[in-house]
């Protein structure tokens, strides 16, 4: 037991060591990418009335005016002692916002991953039962129809069919329509929350708001999930310890099951990928529906030139991406019996 | 003499349909794909032929028309005619997917080969690279990158070619990796060939069967890419007749149920999107022998 714990300290520690400088090289590139830009964040926030001398006083104030480096050096001891700055359109500070907007994020892409998992891992294993079979070629067109629209386009005509013609979905703006009173913020995630306080009301309009736009994300990542699964499920069937327990005489249904606990591994670290990316994607489907998340918020500031807020955003899709790799890694690393 | 040729010509039209027949059998999609492809290529081609009016030409007395014969796609909120600007889209949607396209396989092709043979500090780079690539929102990357080099189409084209590459690159280093440790390879080293030698001669053109089938996928990413930017505001400009720029401006009539001007040109994109997909997925079954023979 100890010896297990061990392990585990040391993976997370030689984890921490090798992402660290990964983390560091992508601040860097968007604290660089954004400021080498043409956009000109100052005339955008001092608007067109400005002179001369208020836009010169406004880059002293942002300090945009002081080289690049030492810009950079600036917000690296800032982001050591825990401080995110301040977001040059609201004036809120970038750790509050990313705080009470992750939930909302979040919800969207765990619901939609876990929906995801829920239909293609099945299809994908009924599809490799049988390569080339007919069910394998329709499930594979129908999935790469669904991964080939556009996430803002299937949006749009999902706000069509259901909100203007069927009249079954509420709105598209906003995680609450107007006349239900939100529950208290614990957690962030209005759908905990709801259930939390026992508000039902709260609760079924959360729910009907996130329905178009995590049936919209679910079909573009269960396209994916349906050709990994298929693929590695086809790999392991064919494989010598899969062979060599055929040849020993186990029934298909034995042999199924010894297959399919190996693909667990493979799939677990293809969700966690799945995860941070979908979380990237997410601005554009926030962006549709208005559900005002992290993804809406980053991409409206990369938008109006707002550099504190795009590098709290991209800071926060990197750990994100960095604590799920990690985490799963060592699910990976404790049901792996070869370790 | 004439008898001849027109044995000739059955013959060559028995053979080349025997070969569809075939082809379709072995990979339907890959049939679909190219069919769908090559739909959308002559529809650039002959874009003029084809559309009834210029895509920029604005009848002001005819804004958000519904569909009819005179504007069989509707017209859109500039009184332009949805049908023509969807015809001309497909021009700069191949005129971005084209180049970028080449553009990934110029980087990515000498990248993963050398990165792949030689190992050491460049293959570490490229993967570390990777990484940053993974862990970055793509979007984010080209939007970020389009803002800085100016919103032309070039840029736009090299925008995309260039951030792509290093995953071409990632396909190309597998299958180096792979080939290396083949018998033949290992015997032209024997044989006292040098490494670039080993490296064009011999791994190149097997490795690039595999690039090839990625290649497709790679463009339907760039049309994709491309119109995600012109869509969110980025990149191609309005009047243009570009298929994401299209969309956002039909966007705001969707909720009062003008539907036209959004619907076709996002369907014109996804079907051109899926056509890509689905020719480099059937590319991948029909070039990898390996997976040929899967399941009998």
């Amino acid at each position: 037991m100890g010896g297990q714990t061990a392990r585990i300290a040391r993976f997370i520690g030689v984890r921490l060591a090798v992402s660290a400088p990964v983390i560091l090289g992508i601040v860097f590139l968007t604290f660089m990418l954004i400021r080498m830009g043409g956009q000109d964040p100052v005339a955008m926030l001092a608007g067109p009335m400005a002179d001369e001398a208020m836009l010169n006083a406004l880059r002293a104030q942002l300090q945009l005016d002081q080289p690049l480096l030492a810009q950079f050096a600036n917000y690296m001891v800032r982001i050591a002692h825990g401080d995110l700055g301040v977001s040059w359109q609201g004036g809120i500070p970038v750790l509050n916002e990313i705080r009470h907007l992750f939930p909302a994020t979040l919800e969207l892409v765990l619901l939609s991953v876990a929906l995801a998992a829920l239909i293609g891992i099945p299809i994908g294993m009924r599809a490799a039962t049988k390569p080339n079979g007919w069910f394998d070629q329709i499930s594979r067109f129908a999935s790469l129809a669904g991964f080939s629209m556009p996430t803002y386009w299937m949006g749009l005509m999902a706000i069509l069919v259901f909100f203007y013609i069927l009249r079954w979905a509420p709105a598209p703006m906003g995680r609450l329509s107007m006349e239900v009173a939100a529950p208290a913020v614990v957690t962030g995630s209005i759908l905990v929350d709801a259930l939390l306080e026992g508000n039902w009301r709260a609760l079924g309009s959360a729910l009907a708001h996130l329905a178009l736009p995590v049936a919209c994300f679910t079909m573009l990542a269960a396209a994916p999930m349906i050709k990994q699964t298929r693929a590695i499920v086809i790999e392991i069937m064919g494989s010598d310890y899969v062979r060599y327990a055929r040849a020993n005489g186990f029934s298909a249904a034995t042999v199924r099951r010894m297959a399919l606990r190996n693909a667990a591994t493979p799939l677990l670290t293809f969700l966690g990928s799945e995860l941070t990316s979908l979380l990237a994607a997410a601005a554009l489907i926030e962006y549709i529906f208005s559900l005002s998340g992290l993804g809406q918020w980053g991409l409206n500031a990369i938008l109006l030139g707002d550099f504190a807020v795009v590098q709290g955003y991209v800071l926060t899709l990197a750990l994100f991406s960095m604590a799920i790799f990690m985490v799963i890694d060592l699910i990976v690393m404790l049901i792996e019996p070869r370790n | 003499m004439l008898a001849m040729d027109k044995t000739k010509a059955q013959a060559w039209a028995h053979g080349f349909y025997v070969h569809a027949i075939g082809l379709t059998r072995r990979s339907p999609t890959f049939v679909a794909g190219l069919c769908m492809v090559l739909f959308f290529l002559g529809v650039a081609i002959f874009a003029g032929v084809i559309a009834p009016y210029s895509p920029t030409e604005s009848f002001s007395y005819d804004i958000l028309r519904a569909p009819s014969d005179r504007f069989i796609f509707g017209s859109d909120g500039n009184g332009m005619d949805v049908f023509s600007r969807v015809i001309y889209g497909c021009r700069y949607a191949f005129g971005i997917a084209v180049p970028a396209g080449l553009i990934m396989v110029g980087i990515g092709l000498p990248l993963g080969l050398i990165a792949g043979y030689k190992g050491g500090l460049l293959d570490e780079v490229l993967l570390r690279t990777l990484d940053v690539l993974r862990a970055f929102p793509t979007i984010i990357l080209a939007l970020a990158v389009v803002a800085a080099t100016g919103q032309s189409l070039i840029s736009m084209v090299v925008v995309i070619g260039v951030l792509d590459s290093p995953i071409f690159a990632r396909v190309v280093r597998a299958e180096v990796l792979n080939l290396r440790a083949s018998t033949f390879v290992k015997a032209a080293v024997a044989m006292g060939n040098p490494a670039w030698r080993v490296m064009v001669v011999h791994i190149l053109p097997n490795a690039i069967l595999g690039a090839t089938a990625q290649l497709p996928m790679r463009m339907a990413w760039a049309v994709r890419i491309s119109a995600t930017l012109a869509f969110i505001g980025v990149g191609i400009q309005a009047p243009t007749p570009e298929w994401g720029a299209m969309i956002r401006q039909g966007a705001e009539y969707v909720i009062t149920g003008e539907w036209w001007a959004a619907l076709f040109p996002g369907l014109a994109l996804m079907l051109l999107v899926f056509g890509f997909n689905l020719l480099g997925d059937g590319l991948t079954d029909i070039l990898d022998p390996k997976r040929r023979g899967v399941g009998k």
